[in-house]
């Protein structure tokens, strides 16, 4: 089974996509905030983070930046699940080592096609 | 000790000084050669082979008075935080390279006052130069055991060192075109220097006192005996004390216009926040170098009695008496690095003046304009290169022939009265607009005649042993125009007598011809600009007023004359970036022709530059009211556009954080919605929580667009408020009440025991929004089980005040303002959520502030926060409050 | 730095033009000797060294 993480700060988005994953046969991990995420990072062989950037304390992009700067972490797909849009948000999230930047308000379908497609799965 | 090893010394040390300069340059990035002590050492150059001799020798013969040369600056340096700034900011802003500079640009740029300056300027530090030259000369004489005989050339040291000097000024300070380059070689040296002058200092002060004497009271005690010896250490009634206030006066002005100080302090100047270091170190440096300096004069005198031994000379024959012959080499080659510091300084500022403003502007422009870049800057450097050459070479001669009798210190007095003739024109340039070049022109002029009256002729007359009666007698026997003592005041000694009439003439001529002629209005656009220079310090290049036709194409050729293609192109990209102009633009407005002086200016001087520059561009002629009307314009739509852009700023901002705001809910709604359209096999108990937070959420997003139509209603004033007299008890128990079932979820008591009743006039609704709000933070803010929430009510005559307080984890003493912002955080938005009540209490202010009311924040103690506010009781007939926030 | 503290350095250097010059260094005109030294050198040094005091402290406390 894939293992993903869930990095997000609003109780009713991480309820939605636990659902959506569990159906689709995935491992689910929960944070709730940056910290908490990256201790379930170093205990978990983690397959892809759908990650959130406004949080309290440990913001999205520093756990980017640890992830991609570890070498035992930086295989691991990253999402960004953000309401910020900007180009430059973008950009930045880009070049810090994300691997797709999706949009909030997002669509669960296109959602799921894209964790399958970074993760190589049949998409069904 | 014999010529030769003191020649080859000074070789080794003028090698290492060399060397030093060297390596600067090469590692010119190094924190070595970047630091505030660098520069504030450098400074030190005003410290000459005067002061290591002279000041003795003055010691020795007239006690305290040569304290004078240094406390003028130990009064001025402290404000040089806010003096020097404004000087070193103008300096920079308008790459001035040059005392002549300066002046000239400041008078609308003059071509005769930039001269005027220089002429002055060489007249004053050649025979400086020349003192140096002769302290060299003789120390080495002395040094070395031989008389002073009339030596040819060739056989003359002094003149070998001369000619290394040239050589070492040449080098290092003809490297660039642009004299505003950092000359970080020889200011490093120059620096290095200072530390050695000092330090050498230093051990011969110790030397005489500690262990030729018994210590500073064993010498005062056998100098007491000396004749003359009490009036020395005093200062002599009013006179005195007016001789003292002049020369202190006149010490002030040269720490700032001496042309290797000016060079120096401002042109070297890398960084503003050096002066820092600078107000109090170099006072320091300078005390310690004078703390010894009565000591040695008064050993001097003691042990020399009656031997007739020259004063200025008593540093070095100190050791030497005693056989100390190392000691009498260190002090030998102390008195040598402050010499040839002063000389090497010296040349550089003054072939920078006489390139840029006499020889060039009076000579080469016309063949500058055909030239081609490399020759043009070859030239150029050749000019400096060459007139420092001539320089220290004519001031070889001026030794030879001129300064054989007369002690180091009245040459070097009669040099800081000249320059000071400078100082109403500088200074009165800096703050005050009226200021004309006509005024600074004559001023300067008459100053000087009067200098060259009651100094500089009688100096030469009793130089070249001369019969006249002319000292004695004043001109043509008229005994009120003695030179020394004119008007027969019988108050002054020579030098400040000269000081005051000089100035006094000067400064009224320079004032009165100010007021009378109004300079033109390119003058006054400088004159602006220089005084008030904060205010159009940011305004750059727009600050310049300037109408006229003028073509890119032609400004383009005249700066690849002198610059190159390269650095013209390089030059004019930055130029259409930094106004946001295209870089096809084919006419060339005002901007574009004051940057273009600018950039030559630090090549050929700003006279020649704007020579230059107005021969390819055709100006219109403005009246002076035009100029300042302008000025005055641009400077405000300047300040407005800020605003503005501020403001929309602001703006983009709160638009960017309601749509973030608004997002967040939507997504769940939108998430949980599809999950449950797309499968039919959702659990009941799931599908019941789904469809719950959808509808949680669509209400969070309906509350959030509600409140901010809210506030901007309540902001912009298009709600009218419903004002009853109501009972605030009643009020406040209603919306204790809306907030009970949150409190009872976190276990905590809320307390109205200490409310009061009263009857006022307010919007109830509205007021209850906002007792509501501030009850709900203090929940959310309380510790669960540990809360505890009061609030309370206080009346005066005029308002009700309503407080509630919380025993939670208070709040930020820097954010007790901005909780009340929108969002607050929307100016220094950082990535993280905010951890603020969102609108809330931004809808309460304004609430509060509708009623005409104040509401705030503080911290109680132990810990705990408290909001409260104050409305007036009856608003109706309340007056207007100020509203302060 | 700010305005009102740049402005504390400009009062010492008037104050030290007073303390420098007439009238004031006139109270201190004795030829007698404190300390073993004549009593005007010893008050000129002493300004001196509360000067290059103030300023540091003054430049310490308030330059950002």
């Amino acid at each position: 089974m894939k293992k993903l993480l869930i990095v997000d700060d609003e109780p009713n988005i991480v309820m939605s996509l636990e659902y959506l994953f569990k159906k689709e046969k995935f491992e689910v991990f929960i944070a709730r905030d940056g910290a908490e995420a990256l201790e379930i990072v170093k205990k978990n062989k983690l397959d892809i983070i759908l990650l959130d950037i406004m949080m309290p304390n440990v913001d999205g992009y520093q756990v980017l930046k640890y992830l991609k700067e570890n070498k035992d972490f930086k295989e691991i797909k990253v999402i960004i699940l953000s309401a910020k849009n900007k180009t430059t948000d973008i950009e930045l999230g880009l070049k810090l080592g994300a691997d797709k930047y999706i949009a909030k308000p997002f669509s669960t379908k296109n959602l799921v096609k894209e964790v399958k497609q970074l993760l190589k799965l049949k998409y069904i | 000790m014999s010529s030769f090893l003191v020649i080859s010394i000074i070789v080794v040390y003028l090698a290492f000084i060399f060397y030093v300069a060297y390596w600067a340059e090469k590692n010119s990035k190094s924190k070595w050669v970047n630091n505030p002590y660098i520069y504030a050492l450098s400074l030190a150059v005003y410290c000459t082979a005067w002061t290591y001799y002279g000041s003795v020798g003055l010691a020795a013969t007239s006690g305290l008075k040569f304290l004078t040369i240094y406390i003028g600056p130990i009064i001025i340096i402290p404000s040089w935080i806010i003096l020097m700034k404004k000087i070193i900011r103008i300096t920079k802003g308008n790459k001035i390279s040059s005392l002549a500079d300066f002046i000239s640009l400041r008078y609308g740029n003059d071509r005769f006052l930039g001269a005027l300056v220089t002429i002055v300027c060489v007249l004053a530090i050649v025979p400086y130069i020349s003192l140096q030259l002769k302290a060299i000369s003789e120390t080495f004489n002395v040094i070395t055991n031989h008389t002073i005989s009339g030596n040819s050339i060739i056989n003359d040291t002094t003149f070998y060192i001369a000619i290394l000097l040239a050589i070492f000024a040449a080098f290092f300070g003809t490297k660039y075109t642009d004299a505003t380059e950092h000359h970080k070689g020889i200011i490093t040296a120059v620096a290095v220097e200072s530390i050695i002058k000092l330090v050498f200092f230093l051990a011969i002060g110790v030397y005489v006192t500690f262990y030729l004497f018994n210590g500073p009271s064993d010498i005062y005690e056998q100098a007491s005996l000396l004749p003359n010896f009490n009036s020395q250490q005093t200062i002599n009634g009013l006179g005195g004390g007016f001789n003292w206030f002049f020369l202190s006066l006149l010490s002030m002005v040269a720490i700032m216009l001496l042309p290797r100080q000016f060079q120096v302090a401002v042109v070297e100047n890398k960084r503003e926040r050096y002066l820092k270091k600078v107000a109090w170190f170099f006072p320091l440096y300078l005390l310690l170098f004078n703390v010894f300096v009565i000591f040695i004069a008064w050993g001097g005198n003691i042990i020399f009695q009656n031997q007739g031994v020259d004063a200025d000379l008593f540093t070095l024959m100190l050791p030497l008496k005693n056989n100390n012959e190392f000691l009498a080499l260190l002090v030998f080659l102390g008195g040598f690095s402050a010499a040839i510091s002063m000389v090497v300084l010296s040349s550089l500022a003054l072939s920078t003046m006489l390139s840029n403003n006499l020889i060039i502007p009076y000579g080469f422009l016309s063949k500058y304009s055909r030239g081609e870049s490399k020759e043009n800057t070859e030239s150029i450097k050749n000019i400096r290169r060459i007139s420092i050459f001539s320089l220290i070479i004519v001031a070889y001669f001026f030794y030879k022939n001129f300064t054989l009798d007369r002690s180091l210190v009245s040459i070097g007095l009669i040099s800081f009265v000249v320059i000071a003739q400078l100082a109403p024109a500088f200074f009165g340039g800096l703050f005050w607009r009226r200021g004309s070049s006509k005024g600074a022109k004559y001023g300067i002029i008459i100053g000087f005649l009067v200098t060259a009256y009651t100094l500089i002729l009688p100096f030469i007359i009793d130089s070249q042993v001369i019969e006249s009666s002319f000292v004695n007698e004043g001109l043509f026997g008229v005994e009120l125009l003695k030179p020394y003592d004119l008007f027969e005041l019988n108050l002054f000694e020579p030098v400040p007598q000269a000081f005051f009439w000089s100035l006094f003439f000067n400064i009224t001529v320079y004032v009165i011809v100010s007021v009378n002629i109004i300079g033109s209005y390119r003058e006054r656009n400088f004159a602006e600009m220089f005084v008030d220079n904060s205010k159009y310090a940011s305004l750059h290049e727009d600050a310049y007023v300037w109408k006229g036709e003028a073509y890119v194409k032609d400004i383009r050729k005249v700066l690849i004359r002198f610059l190159g293609t390269r650095r013209t192109e390089r030059a004019l990209n930055l130029f259409f970036m930094k106004y946001k102009m295209d870089v096809n633009n084919q006419l060339a407005d005002a901007r574009l022709v004051n940057f273009s002086e600018k950039l030559l200016t630090g090549s050929i001087g700003s006279a020649s530059a704007r020579i230059l520059i107005s021969s390819v561009v055709k100006e219109e002629e403005i009246s002076l009211k035009e100029v300042l009307s302008i000025l005055d314009e641009t400077q405000k739509t300047k300040e407005t556009n800020k605003e503005l852009q501020e403001r929309d700023k602001q703006k983009d901002d709160f638009l960017d954080t309601v749509a973030h705001e608004l997002k967040t809910p939507i997504t769940s709604i939108r998430a949980l919605s599809e999950i449950l359209l797309d499968n039919e096999d959702v659990d009941y108990e799931t599908k019941n929580k789904f469809l719950s937070s959808i509808l949680n959420e669509s209400e969070r997003v309906s509350r959030l667009i509600n409140n901010i139509l809210d506030l901007e209603k309540l902001a912009s004033g298009k709600e009218k408020l419903d004002l009853n007299k109501n009972s605030i008890k009643s009020t406040i128990h209603k919306s204790v009440e809306a907030v009970t079932q949150l409190a009872i979820n976190k276990k905590i008591e809320i307390s109205e025991t200490e409310v009061t009743d009263a009857n006022v006039i307010f919007d109830e609704d509205r007021i209850q929004q906002v007792i509501i709000n501030l009850l709900s933070n203090a929940i959310k803010f309380s510790d669960k089980e540990k809360g505890k929430i009061a609030v309370r009510t206080k009346i005066n005559e005029h308002r009700i005040e309503v407080s509630v307080e919380d025993n939670g984890k208070g709040i930020h003493s820097d954010e007790l303002i901005s909780i009340f912002d929108k969002f607050y955080q929307v100016k220094n938005q950082t990535v993280l959520k905010p951890v603020g009540s969102g609108l809330g209490l931004a809808i309460s202010r304004q609430i509060i502030q509708s009623h005409k009311g104040l509401i705030w924040a503080d911290n109680v103690k132990p810990i705990g926060a408290r909001l409260t506010f104050t409305i007036p009781l009856n608003i109706k007939k309340h007056e207007k409050v100020i509203d302060s926030r | 730095m700010k305005k009102r503290h740049q402005q504390k350095l400009i009062i010492l250097s008037v104050i030290l033009l007073f303390l420098f010059n007439i009238p004031l260094i006139l109270l201190f005109n004795k030829g007698v000797a404190f300390m073993g030294l004549p009593i005007l050198y010893i008050y000129i040094f002493f300004i001196w060294i509360a000067s290059i005091i103030v300023s540091y402290l003054i430049l310490k406390k308030y330059y950002e």
